[in-house]
C-alpha cells in the first residue's frame, strides 16, 4: 500500500512542479509572487474544455488553450502590471494586484461556465497495469513523463537558448541587461507566456486526470504549488520540481497515516518549516529579498 | 507602446462591459419572477446555495419554488394574494445562513422559509427562525439534531437513520456485499450519517457483515486515491459514500481504475443528473435510495416532471422536488389556516396531510416526515427501478 500511496503522490506532485515552474519563472525575473498563477491554470482548464466542446478533436482543442492561456498571462502583464513597473510602485502593490486579478479570472470563469464542477474527458484512458502490486493508470504515467519533459524542455529554454540567456540577463539586472541590447519588456511577456502555458498543460493534464472542472479548482492547488516553490528554492526549476514532489508525496503519506482530512495542511506545514528552518528552500539562491 | 496599452486597456473594457452585461441578465430574470412585487403579494423565501460548490441544489429549490408558486399564482393565489418566491443566497455556509435568517426576520413579512440545504447550515438557521416565529421547512436536512431546535422548524426529508438503512439494505440484501468500505464529507452531517450507518450494521447482528473501512475525506478535493487505496486495501467489495454527486461520481471513477468490480452505493442527495454528466461510464451500477423518482409511471408525477422539464430543461432531482412538495405544503397551510399569522400557520401544517408528487406527507410530533422509498440503479446513463 506504501508503493501505491507513494504514486499517488508523486503523480500529484508533478502537477503541483509544473505549477511551481510557472511561480519560478516569474519570481526570477520580476521577484514577484504571482498570486493570480492558480486562477489562470483554471483557465487554462476551462479553455480546453470549451475548446473540446467545439468539436476540433481534443489535439488541437488543447493545444489552443495553451496558445489561449498563453496569451492572457501576456494581457495580464501588459494590462496590470506593466503600468505599476513602469511607476515604479513598490512590490507589494504588485502582488496586491495579481490577487485582484485572480479574484476577475475566478469569478468570470463562474459567469460564463457556472459554478458547479462540470465533466472533463478523459485523456490518455488506456487502462491500468500492475507493476510490482502496485497498480498505476497510464494517465498517471502520461502525466509524470510529459510533466518532466517539459521541465527538462524549460530548463533548456532558460540555459541553451537566446532568450533564455536575456531571461537570465533580466534576473540578475534587469537594467544592465537592457543597456545592453535586451529588450526587457519582451523577456518578461515572455516569461508570462510561458507562465501562463505551462500552468494550462498543468490545468489540462490534471482535469484530464480526475475528469473535473470548476472556477475555484486553481485556489487550494495554486497555494500547494507556492509551498513547493518556496519549499525547492523560489526561482529554481530543479526546485520547484523536488518541491512539487515532496508536496506530492507528503500529502499522500498524510492521507495515509493519519486521515485524509490532514491532506490538505500538509502543504502549508511543509511552507511554514521551511520558512523558519531554510528561507531559502533546497535549491535557492542566498540574499535574495524576498516580499 | 502606447497604442499596445490603448487596445490592452479596450479589450478589458469590453470584458468588463460583457460581464456586466452578463450579470444584468440573471438579475432581470429573477426579478421577472417576483411579479413586480406590490402590497398584494404573500413572500416566500427560498434560502439555498445559488453560487458555489452546491448551486445545484439551491437553484433547484428555487426553480421548484417558482413553479409552485407559479401554479397556485394562475389559481388565483393564495388567500386573494399572489405569491412571490424571494431567493437568498447562503453559498451553503453557515455564516451567511446566520446572516440571512437576521435578515429575513427584519424583513417581518415572509411567510416562511424554504431551505437551507445542508444540514449544518439548517442548524444554524433555524434557532433564528425558531426565535422569531417563522416557519422553516428544509426540504434536505437529514440530520437528527435538526428539529429538535423547535415547533417551527420541520423538514421534508427523512432523518437519516431511515435512508442509511435502506442504503444498507441496497448493499447487502440486493448487491449480496458483505464487507462494507465507508467514504463520508467531513461537515456534521457526514461524519453523524457515517457513525449512523456502523450503528446499524452493528445492529443486523449478521457476523459475515462488517465495516471494514471508513475514510472521512474533505469535502470538494478532486483526489480521492489515498482514501480509495486504503479502503481497497482493507477489502471493501461495496462502498457506501455519504456525500452529494460531487464526491460519488469522482469517487467512482477513481475506484473503478483500481477495482473494477467495486459497488458504490450513495443517497439521495446524490440523485441527481449531474452524476451522469460528472460520472459517465464509472457511475454506471450506482444505486441508492431515493424518495422521488423522475421516471415514475404515476400520474401526478409525470405531468409535474414535463412541467419542470418544459420550465426548465432537465429533470427535477430528488431534493428540488421536496421543496415542490414544501412550497405546496406552506401555501395549503396558510390556506387552511386563513390568514398569515405564523402561530396559525404553523397548527396547521402540524395537523396537515398532504399529497404531493414525493408521496404522502404528514409531520409527526417533531416535524419529522416518513416516506417509502424507491431504490434507483444507473443503468445505460439513466436512472431506473431496480428490480
Amino acid at each position: 500500500m506504501i508503493g501505491q500511496q507513494i504514486f499517488n503522490g508523486l503523480t500529484l506532485g508533478m502537477c503541483y512542479a509544473l505549477l511551481a515552474v510557472g511561480y519560478s519563472l516569474v519570481f526570477g525575473i520580476l521577484r514577484l509572487v504571482n498570486f493570480s498563477h492558480g486562477s489562470i491554470y483554471a483557465f487554462g482548464a476551462h479553455a480546453a474544455l470549451l475548446f473540446v466542446s467545439l468539436k476540433f478533436g481534443i489535439v488541437p482543442a488543447i493545444l489552443l488553450s495553451l496558445l489561449l492561456t498563453g496569451v492572457l498571462g501576456i494581457v495580464i502583464d501588459k494590462t496590470a502590471l506593466e503600468p505599476l513597473r513602469k511607476k515604479n510602485s513598490i512590490g507589494i502593490a504588485s502582488l496586491i494586484t495579481t490577487i485582484g486579478i485572480s479574484n476577475i479570472i475566478q469569478n468570470l470563469l463562474t459567469v460564463y461556465f457556472g459554478s458547479e464542477k462540470k465533466a472533463f474527458p478523459a485523456l490518455f484512458d488506456f487502462g491500468t497495469i500492475t507493476v510490482g502490486g502496485i497498480q498505476i493508470t497510464w494517465t498517471q504515467i502520461f502525466i509524470c513523463i510529459i510533466s518532466f519533459a517539459l521541465m527538462l524542455l524549460l530548463v533548456l529554454l532558460v540555459k541553451k537558448t537566446k532568450v533564455g540567456l536575456a531571461m537570465r540577463g533580466c534576473e540578475q539586472n534587469a537594467k544592465a541587461a537592457s543597456l545592453m541590447g535586451v529588450n526587457v519588456n519582451f523577456v518578461i511577456s515572455f516569461t508570462f507566456f510561458i507562465g501562463g502555458v505551462s500552468a494550462a498543460i498543468a490545468g489540462t493534464l490534471i482535469s484530464g486526470y480526475y475528469q473535473i472542472v470548476y472556477p475555484t479548482m486553481g485556489y487550494m492547488a495554486g497555494l500547494k504549488a507556492f509551498a513547493a516553490a518556496v519549499l525547492g528554492g523560489i526561482g529554481s526549476i530543479p526546485g520547484a520540481l523536488t518541491g512539487g514532489l515532496l508536496v506530492g508525496v507528503s500529502e499522500s503519506m498524510a492521507a495515509t497515516f493519519l486521515g485524509s482530512t490532514y491532506r490538505d495542511c500538509m502543504a502549508f506545514v511543509i511552507l511554514i518549516i521551511v520558512l523558519i528552518v531554510r528561507p531559502n528552500g533546497l535549491f535557492g539562491k542566498k540574499g535574495i529579498t524576498k516580499v | 507602446m502606447k497604442k499596445m496599452k490603448k487596445i490592452a486597456g479596450l479589450v478589458l473594457a469590453t470584458i468588463l462591459a460583457v460581464s456586466v452585461v452578463g450579470c444584468g441578465d440573471k438579475s432581470a430574470s429573477t426579478s421577472d419572477e417576483s411579479n413586480g412585487g406590490g402590497k398584494d403579494t404573500l413572500k416566500i423565501a427560498v434560502a439555498g446555495p445559488m453560487t458555489g460548490d452546491n448551486a445545484e441544489y439551491g437553484i433547484g429549490f428555487t426553480n421548484a419554488a417558482t413553479l409552485m408558486a407559479k401554479e397556485w399564482n394562475e389559481k388565483g393565489g393564495v388567500l386573494g394574494k399572489q405569491i412571490e418566491i424571494v431567493q437568498y443566497d447562503d453559498k451553503n455556509s453557515s455564516e451567511e445562513a446566520a446572516t440571512i435568517a437576521q435578515k429575513i426576520a427584519g424583513e417581518g413579512n415572509i411567510a416562511g422559509v424554504i431551505g437551507h440545504f445542508a444540514s449544518g447550515v439548517c442548524l444554524t438557521a433555524a434557532p433564528i427562525y425558531q426565535e422569531n416565529k417563522i416557519i422553516e421547512i428544509s426540504p434536505s436536512a437529514s440530520h437528527p439534531d435538526y428539529n429538535v431546535v423547535g415547533d417551527f422548524i420541520f423538514r421534508n426529508n427523512t432523518v437519516i437513520s431511515a435512508e442509511a438503512a435502506a442504503s444498507i439494505e441496497i448493499a447487502t440484501k440486493d448487491l449480496g456485499k458483505k464487507n462494507i468500505g465507508i467514504i463520508s464529507i467531513k461537515t456534521d452531517w457526514g461524519t453523524n450519517t457515517s457513525q449512523i450507518i456502523k450503528e446499524l450494521v452493528e445492529k443486523l447482528g449478521d457476523d459475515s457483515i462488517k465495516i471494514v473501512a471508513h475514510e472521512e475525506v474533505v469535502e470538494g478535493s478532486d483526489d480521492y486515491s489515498p482514501a480509495i487505496t486504503k479502503l481497497n486495501q482493507a477489502g471493501a467489495d461495496v462502498v457506501i459514500c455519504a456525500g452529494m454527486y460531487n464526491l460519488v461520481a469522482p469517487v467512482a471513477k477513481q475506484y473503478k481504475q483500481i477495482n473494477p468490480d467495486i459497488a458504490v452505493v450513495g443517497f439521495s442527495n446524490a440523485y441527481s443528473e449531474q452524476l451522469i454528466s460528472l460520472g459517465g461510464d464509472a457511475v454506471e451500477g450506482v444505486c441508492f435510495p431515493v424518495i422521488f423518482f423522475s421516471e415514475s409511471e404515476e400520474e401526478h408525477i409525470k405531468s409535474y416532471v414535463e412541467k419542470y422539464e418544459a420550465e426548465y430543461g432537465s429533470k427535477p432531482s430528488a431534493l428540488t422536488s421536496q421543496a415542490y412538495d414544501s412550497v405546496g405544503m406552506l401555501l395549503e397551510a396558510i390556506e387552511k389556516a386563513g390568514a398569515t399569522d405564523s402561530q396559525a400557520v404553523r397548527d396547521a401544517l402540524a395537523e396537515l396531510s398532504y399529497t404531493g408528487v414525493t408521496g404522502d406527507t404528514k409531520f409527526d410530533e417533531e416535524g419529522n416526515v416518513d416516506k417509502q422509498f424507491v431504490k434507483v440503479v444507473i443503468k445505460d446513463g439513466k436512472f431506473v427501478k431496480m428490480n
